[in-house]
């Protein structure tokens, strides 16, 4: 019973480390992969610090969709937290489309270098935000410093693959 | 505030509660037996359960026992397994997304070697 919101799955990819956690923090990238099957994305808005959003579109057969991450942890490239839901035009968080779903995920994902290959591994949980919980959230998490810090990770990011474009 | 299964199972408590309950139907005072927190605030667990469709009280004597619903949980592992093939469909789409763009890097790569 204790495991009942367990959720976990991993999958070695054949990308190096940097390209890998890239692929998850940067909007060319996630427009091509991320979302549902059969459903293209537009990226709405991705502002990567924690406490940040990333809002997009998800278009699909049966009509349109959005969905938001809030960032909470950005380790680059070794870890990434984020909170999952369903959105609306404007943002705001959204119950799902569908049946029986969580109104907030936590997905945390690490990268771990091994060789060329990369190990991802998430795992992921409901979530309850309760008003304190996200009042503590906002304060904790928004300043200048993590976010500052997020940005930098990305920029080094970026240049390495800058770098090695051009070798 | 809202009211669902999930809301349910994020509290540790709360997962607690419910594990206890699964094996046999308990008083309040019993379930509050197991834990260190306070009697009212199992009670308010147990008021959340009731409201999430994962408990139902029922009035037996003087006592009020509580009784978990586990088809309710059904909901949970759908949604574990709705997860999981949605996590590995994006990590297909991923590896070979990820895939072709390092051929064409390694491409391009190549033919700049050659010009130069």
């Amino acid at each position: 019973m204790k495991e009942v919101n367990k959720f976990k799955i991993s999958r070695l990819i054949q990308a190096p480390q940097a390209l890998v956690f890239d692929a998850f923090t940067t909007a060319e990238h996630l427009a091509r992969w991320w979302g549902p099957k059969g459903f293209e994305i537009k990226v709405v808005e991705l502002d990567l610090r924690p406490g940040g959003i990333f809002h997009y579109r998800m278009l699909g057969h049966d009509g349109i969709w959005w969905g938001r991450f809030t960032f909470i942890e950005i380790a680059a490239p070794n870890k990434l937290v984020w909170l999952n839901a369903f959105a609306d035009e404007a943002g705001n968080v959204v119950p799902a489309p569908f049946g029986s779903w969580p109104l907030q995920i936590r997905n945390t994902v690490t990268f771990e270098r091994d060789g060329k290959n990369t190990l991802i591994t998430i795992t992921a949980e409901p979530i309850e935000a309760t008003d304190t919980e996200r009042d503590t959230f906002e304060k904790g998490f928004s300043s200048m410093n993590q976010g500052y810090s997020g940005t930098l990770d990305t920029l080094e990011i970026y240049l390495k693959r800058l770098t090695a474009g051009q070798r | 505030m809202r009211r669902d299964v999930f809301q349910a199972i994020a509290d540790p408590t709360r997962r607690e509660i419910i594990n206890l309950l699964a094996h046999k139907s308990m008083n309040l005072n019993a379930v509050s037996d197991n834990f260190d927190v306070s009697r009212p605030a199992i009670s308010k667990h147990i008021k959340i359960l009731t409201e999430c469709g994962l408990v139902s009280i029922h009035q037996q004597g003087r006592e009020r026992f509580c009784t978990v619903r586990l088809q309710k949980l059904g909901e949970v592992s759908q949604w574990l397994e709705q997860y999981r093939s949605f996590w590995n469909e994006r990590l297909d789409d991923l590896e070979s997304y990820l895939g072709v763009l390092q051929t064409r890097k390694r491409k391009t790569t190549a033919r700049k070697k050659r010009k130069s």
